[in-house]
């Protein structure tokens, strides 16, 4: 046994904890948790524990559903929003077949092996992700719309606002668990919050992001309110996406940083870009993973509709920010398709892969967006070489079925997967009658 | 010295008696010693005769003498005449510049530094480290006695002093080491001490460049490798890691950055390039992070990164962490920070695996233009004794702490002791190890360069084999010993894990300390084996005895062990080999090819653990091993059909014959089986190498029971012909293991004879082919499939051929048609093959290709055999044969194209999927990358296949289910372990690839 993991054991003894929570994701993103008593986790260390993969979405053919957890000592915290009596604890878990070979359905051991990849070529890959949600008063009920709980705007400072309070403690809470929050401010949505977390590499980032969301959402129901990563929750107002800023480092240096060169950004820099921009339609599916998601992407502003990048331009997909001076190590570019609704291992994967397929392959960068791309006509934007992004789940399934790139950076278990579970929602889905319709044709028809 | 003789030094014979390799060159640098005393006497020519290089040795002292002349007016002569006086002297100065270019350059600068080797301690003395350290503070102009000695006077001055100290500091112990046989890890550990004494002078002159605030921080240096170890070579890096604290009162950043400047003042010291040279580069990069980590760290800091960071090759680093500059009460405290990692580090997941696959990446790595002239990291090079000593110590040095010695050779020897090594083992790498390390030192003398190289230039090779005392047939003898001893680091380094084990379970003779069986069952583990409880039990049965053939496998087992650790299954190895070897007990020559033969001990290794098949082929006649000394390409179809033929003949029954022939066929499967496992075998060889001893043996049974029925009816001529046609895979010439052979049998009376008479013979014929070959018994049945016959099982089991024109002119369907695609008569009378292939190429190859009704026929056929033949429970994604992308979309596929265009293209008119799909790319009926795309699937599902019959020893057309056999099948196909997932993902992609072809080219 390791010394990381006598700390663990140290720690729980000291600390009372009842409980340990062993954490890792399925498929689709979502959290799932193992609890088991401190006195399983020294076997657990040893030899994983034992679970019903088939039981999770994504993971296994029913016959070899014996699947391991093997906690990561380093991922050890105790969970703050349980503060009286004995504690409980968590640690992100690696899921390994029985004969101890990583399992290609964990959405962990998928961005392992893509930053494997990465670090082939010499490269680590460091994200920083904005995240958006909406605050509501009420849980969700069918039939019944959700009540913001505020009607302020980006940036509002409100006197004793329910979000302000809310963010406060929810950031105290993710500090409390290790997870450093960069900014935090209102949106532009009613109800609707910000909240930026520190760079870090992709692998902690994304551990932080399913931390994130689960904290979010604690410490939403501890004030009798609800957090939602929903895409698009409302019609009328903006969707919440998760701008993530990319950068890669070969050893201490920033990779995409080029002192002098245009926007001071490296020939690497734009071979990765070009890398997303040629396989945006392809990620999509990944990236945007939900029926919902498409209709944060139809509405211009923040969220991006359009193949393209600029430099501060916000319409861009890609944007590469304005570069502060004597930072050299600052140098990222900004990716805005993201929302917060996807599945971080699986997104952060396949857009590491296209960006370093640019590199590899040595793609020439488009040329940059200069005007605000949702003000030009069609004829333009076709004359400028800018396509759209899919504009429905089921167009960046068909594209995505296609995607050697996907296949190979996801494995092809999860893709095979993803692309059944898409398929059996966008059927789901295109049986539906909505109010959009009853609204429209039954008064007239 | 005895006085000169008078007469003329060396004539030219004496001179090459003595060495010397340029006789005129020599007789005039000799004649020119004259210029600064009396000729050389035959005493000084007799020292500079075991000079390495008395030519090199000669002109050097010409150098020499000549440089003190211009010294000091008479320096030239003085020396000499010192020389002439003191024997000793004369031969560790003469012994230098034979061996040591660098050196002799070294004194020609500073000629006053000769006089040094007059000191008669040198012989006996090794010079304490304080003191070696003290000079060489001094020599920077510091206070040795001072707590933070710093250097006074002119930095540049301090800085080439340095570099004089530590040059006349390195001679006096090259002049030892040469001259006065000091043991190499004696000499490494002096290098060790005068590179510390270095470190820390040039320490005191860091100071003084930094001023001041160097004060803020106390900082140590703890050396790493070999110079941790104490056990520096002449020239390498010095690796070292910083540790520094705040004193008292001081901010922990200024502390930082005060640490940081002397650190780095410090690594600069030592390997700037000045008018006296360098020293030597001081390497950092072990620190915690490597070259992206802060260079110094203070105590918590490396804690908190071992804790959490750091990878096991790490902790191997930190076995032989040593403090030896600076702060040294400071190093202590890091050691006791950093120790117990390094001791729980072989605890971790993976360690020894990881330690191992490091290893092999070393040996990858080699550029193979020098792996044949490495003494260090080639194989049998001294990266191997040093790694393995590591590894032990790490594997049993947490239980016990007498094994835990930095230094490689007293590691060697406590490992020994303790019985962790067998004594033996460990006396013959002690001294492999030594002769190499001397010969290393001996190469880096001579330029003072850092090289691992053994030269191949006739004239180094010569200075090398002579500085370590060859004299005679200098070059050749110092290759042969050093091939010598780098055998013998690779053969024992294969077994060093392993031959003590054998003394945990059985009475070994001699007078080796016995491992104990705990310490036997955490090596067995750590090596990879399951079960070491049962493991141990296999190893003392093994070696119970005390004869003969008991301590031949005492000899051999610890090697085998380690094959079968490298396999998929090592329990299984080793209990199969235990049951084969017991089958053999009463064979003397088992064991000893196993013994004499290494090869074969190592494929039966590498058989045992990965092959169910092969070893129950095996284990119905164990004397099959032999075969593993012998070509294992298949063999041809008339050889084994004489074979066959023969040793049929010789039985008295029909019964006793075709037994005899399934034994050849037996044996035969076991060599093709073999071939495949070693990867000798390509997988369209296998597939043909099966079909083809398929056809040998119909053949020989054919003709065995026509001969016996013919016979049994009193019939003096066989009143039919018979031919045996191969459908299907075996049509194809593409069996796997598992595979049934399907066949058509065909018969044509002979002229006269009675057509009823005709075919009641040939019934009883093909009957008793079928059911001779398919009877249970010790060698494996083949199975006689008919089933694809007109009419199928309600069909006449042979028809005339006749019979089959009259069908296939009136009734034959299109699946038949397409299941002649992959008819080739193959064994039976020729003239009636023939005529079987001319009846049938106009049904299978219709002219304009099949009608448009024909190809709808055939995808519903597909399209129905899709749903319907897939197993109850199969994962249609991994089912090799009818999953997605398996081997019957490519072969419907590829058959689809025959139907349409054979008719047109002739080279479509093959049985072989992998000729047709061929044909079809030349012709353009499927472009160049579709048609590669099937063609690789095609032969990843059929090697996929075969590996896993070869692994479970019965047909299987799914991946396996079992974790250990989907394990040992992704070992088969050369995947390394721990990768099964890996190699599921990769059949996946292939299949997905096939698939999406399929759509095109069948579907559309």
């Amino acid at each position: 046994m390791g010394k990381q993991e006598e700390f663990v054991l140290r720690a729980l003894e000291e600390r009372d904890v009842r409980f340990v929570r062993l954490w890792f994701s399925d498929v689709l993103g979502s959290l799932k948790s193992v609890a088991v008593a401190p006195a399983e986790l020294e076997s657990a260390f040893e030899e994983g524990i034992g679970f019903d993969g088939s039981a999770i979405e994504g993971f296994a053919r029913v016959y070899e559903a014996d699947m391991l957890a093997k906690p990561d000592p380093t991922s050890f915290q105790i969970l703050p929003w349980r503060d009286e009596g004995p504690s409980t604890a968590r640690m992100f878990c690696d899921v390994v077949m029985p004969d101890g070979s990583p399992s290609y359905a964990d959405p962990r051991n998928v961005l392992k092996r893509n930053l494997a990849r990465a670090s082939e070529l010499g490269f680590s890959f460091y994200t920083h992700p904005e995240i958006e949600f909406y605050l509501f008063k009420n849980a969700p009920e069918p039939g019944v719309d959700p009540i913001p709980v505020d009607r302020s705007g980006y940036f509002d400072h409100t006197a004793q606002s329910m979000g302000a309070d809310f963010r406060r403690e929810a950031i105290t809470m993710l500090e409390a668990m290790g997870i450093s929050v960069e900014f935090s401010h209102h949106e532009h949505g009613p109800g609707q919050q910000e909240i930026d977390l520190r760079y870090a590499d992709a692998m902690s980032t994304a551990d932080n992001i399913m931390t994130f969301r689960t904290v979010v959402r604690e410490v939403a129901l501890s004030q009798g309110i609800w957090a939602s990563f929903m895409p698009k929750p409302f019609t009328t107002h903006p969707g919440s996406g998760m701008h993530t800023h990319l950068s890669l480092f070969e050893g201490d240096q920033n990779a995409f940083y080029e002192a002098g060169a245009e926007y001071q950004l490296s020939r690497t820099g734009r071979q990765f870009i070009a890398g997303i921009l040629k396989h945006a339609p392809e990620l999509s599916l990944i990236t945007n993973q939900w029926v919902n998601s498409y209709k944060r992407m139809m509405f211009g502003t923040e969220a991006p509709s359009y193949i393209c990048w600029g430099h501060n331009n916000r319409s861009a997909m890609v944007r590469v920010p304005m570069y502060k001076p004597l930072k050299g190590q600052s140098t990222r570019v900004e990716l805005r398709t993201l929302d917060p609704a996807c599945n971080p291992y699986l997104a952060y994967s396949v857009v590491l892969a296209a960006g370093l397929k640019g590199i590899k392959e040595d793609y020439e960068l488009p040329r940059e967006a200069e005007d605000d791309v949702w003000t030009l006509t069609d004829r333009e934007r076709q004359s400028l070489g800018i396509d759209p992004l899919p504009e429905s789940l089921k167009e960046a399934i068909l594209i995505a079925e296609d995607s050697e790139l996907l296949a190979d950076a996801l494995g092809e278990h999860v893709f095979d997967f993803v692309l059944r579970n898409k398929r059996a929602e966008w059927a789901d889905y295109r049986g539906q009658v909505s109010a959009y319709e009853r609204d429209t044709m039954l008064p007239v028809i | 010295m005895t006085a000169p003789t008078g007469r003329t030094p060396g004539g030219r014979g004496s001179l090459a008696r003595l060495g010397f390799s340029d006789l005129e060159a020599g007789r005039r640098d000799l004649a020119a010693l004259e210029r600064y005393g009396p000729p050389p006497p035959d005493a000084l020519l007799a020292i500079l005769g075991r000079a390495a290089d008395p030519d090199a040795a000669t002109a050097a002292l010409l150098r020499l003498l000549e440089a003190a002349e211009e010294a000091r007016g008479d320096g030239g002569r003085v020396l000499l005449g010192e020389l002439l006086e003191d024997e000793g002297f004369a031969m560790r100065l003469l012994g230098v510049l034979g061996a040591s270019e660098a050196l002799a350059e070294h004194l020609g600068r500073h000629p006053e530094h000769a006089r040094e080797l007059t000191d008669p301690t040198l012989g006996s003395t090794r010079p304490p480290a304080w003191a070696v350290r003290a000079d060489l503070l001094r020599a920077v102009g510091a206070d040795p006695a001072d707590d933070l000695p710093v250097s006074a006077g002119p930095d540049a001055g301090a800085v080439d002093a340095l570099r004089v100290e530590y040059r006349r500091l390195l001679l006096r112990l090259a002049a030892r080491d040469l001259t006065h046989d000091v043991a190499v890890d004696d000499a490494a550990a002096e290098l060790a001490d005068l590179a510390a004494g270095t470190l820390d002078a040039a320490l005191a002159v860091a100071r003084s460049r930094v001023g001041e605030q160097h004060a803020l921080a106390r900082l140590a240096v703890v050396a790493m490798g070999k110079c941790g170890g104490h056990e520096l070579n002449y020239v390498s890096d010095v690796d070292v890691v910083f540790v520094h604290e705040p004193v008292e009162g001081a901010s922990p950043d200024a502390a930082l950055r005060a640490a940081t400047q002397v650190a780095s003042q410090m690594m600069r010291i030592c390997s700037e390039q000045t008018g006296e040279g360098t020293i030597w580069p001081v390497d950092a990069n072990l620190r915690p992070e490597g070259k992206s980590g802060p260079l110094t760290r203070t105590l918590a800091s490396h804690e908190g990164y071992y804790e959490r960071w750091a990878k096991p090759w790490e902790f191997q680093a930190l076995l032989k962490a040593r403090p030896v500059a600076g702060d040294l009460a400071l190093g202590r405290e890091y050691l006791d920070v950093v120790t117990p990692f390094v001791w729980t580090a072989a605890d971790r997941d993976g360690f020894v695996e990881e330690a191992r696959a490091m290893r092999r990446r070393v040996v990858e790595h080699i550029p193979a233009r020098d792996a044949e002239r490495q003494l260090k990291l080639g194989s049998g090079g001294l990266r191997d004794v040093e790694f393995a000593v590591q590894l032990l110590q790490l594997v049993h040095g947490r239980a016990d702490e007498t094994i835990r010695a930095p230094t490689t050779l007293s590691a060697l020897a406590d490992l020994t002791r303790a019985g962790y090594v067998g004594r033996e083992d460990g006396e013959q790498l002690h001294r492999a190890y030594s002769f190499l390390r001397t010969l290393e030192h001996r190469i880096q003398l001579h330029q003072l360069r850092r090289t691992h190289v053994v030269p191949d230039e006739e004239v180094a090779l010569r200075r090398l084999a002579r500085s370590m005392g060859y004299y005679n047939d200098p070059s050749a003898s110092l290759v042969k010993a050093w091939q010598g001893h780098r055998r013998e680091v690779r053969r024992l380094h294969e077994k060093l894990f392993y031959r003590p084990l054998l003394t945990a379970v059985a009475q070994v003779p001699g007078t080796e300390v016995r491992l104990s069986s705990a310490a036997a069952r955490t090596r067995m583990t750590a090596l990879g084996y399951d079960d070491p409880e049962a493991a141990l039990r296999h190893l003392e049965a093994l070696t119970d005895g005390v004869s003969r053939t008991a301590s031949i496998r005492r000899t051999l087992l610890p090697v085998m062990l380690h094959w079968f650790a490298e396999g998929p299954d090592p329990d299984a190895g080793l209990f199969r080999f235990r049951r084969i070897s017991e089958a053999l007990r009463e064979s003397p020559w088992y064991l000893t090819t196993l013994r004499d033969e290494g090869e074969v001990a190592e494929r039966l290794a590498h058989v045992l653990s990965t092959s169910r098949y092969a070893t129950d082929l095996l284990e119905r006649e164990p004397r099959g091993v032999r075969m593993l000394l012998e070509d294992l390409a298949p063999r041809s179809a008339e050889d084994v059909g004489h074979e066959m033929a023969a040793t049929a003949s010789r039985q008295d029954s029909r019964e006793k014959a075709v037994r005899a022939i399934r034994v050849v066929r037996r044996r035969e499967l076991f060599r093709i089986a073999v071939g495949d496992l070693l990867g000798l075998t390509d997988v369209a060889d296998v597939g043909r190498g099966l079909s083809r001893l398929t056809d040998a043996t119909l053949q020989a049974t054919l003709d065995v029971v026509a001969r016996g029925v013919a016979a049994q009816r009193g019939l003096d001529q066989q009143p039919a012909r018979l031919a045996v046609v191969a459908m299907g895979r075996y049509g194809g010439f593409e069996l796997s293991y598992g595979s049934d052979a399907d066949v058509l049998f065909v018969q044509e009376p002979v002229p006269g004879a009675d057509p009823a008479a005709a075919a009641g013979f040939a019934q009883a014929v093909a009957h008793d082919v079928r059911r001779l070959l398919a009877e249970p018994g010790a060698d494996l049945p083949l199975v006689v499939d008919a089933d694809l016959r007109p009419e199928g099982r309600q069909g006449a089991l042979v028809r005339t051929i006749g019979s089959y024109a009259a069908y296939y002119a009136r009734w034959s369907q299109t699946w038949e048609a397409q299941a002649l695609l992959r008819a080739d008569a193959v064994v039976g009378d020729e003239g009636l093959r023939e005529r079987f292939h001319a009846l049938i190429d106009p049904v299978r190859y219709p002219a304009a290709g099949i009608s448009d009704e024909g190809v709808l026929e055939v995808r519903r056929m597909k399209a129905r055999i899709d749903h319907e033949r897939l197993p109850r429970g199969a994962d249609p994604q991994l089912h090799l044969k009818l999953g997605r992308g398996g081997l019957a979309d490519i072969e419907w596929s590829v058959q689809l194209l025959q139907m349409r265009h054979a008719g047109r293209v002739e080279a479509l008119r093959t049985p072989q999927t992998l000729a047709a799909l061929e044909a079809a790319g030349a012709a353009g009926l499927v472009d160049a990358e579709d048609a590669a795309v099937l063609a690789d699937g095609w032969r990843l599902a059929s090697r996929t296949r075969n590996a896993v019959t070869l692994v479970r020893a019965k047909g299987g057309d799914e991946l396996p289910r079992d974790v250990r056999e989907r394990a040992a099948v992704a070992a088969v196909l050369g995947y390394p372990p721990a990768s099964t997932d890996a190699m599921v993902n990769d059949y996946l992609r292939s299949a997905r690839r096939v698939r999406a072809v399929v759509e095109r080219v069948f579907w559309e």
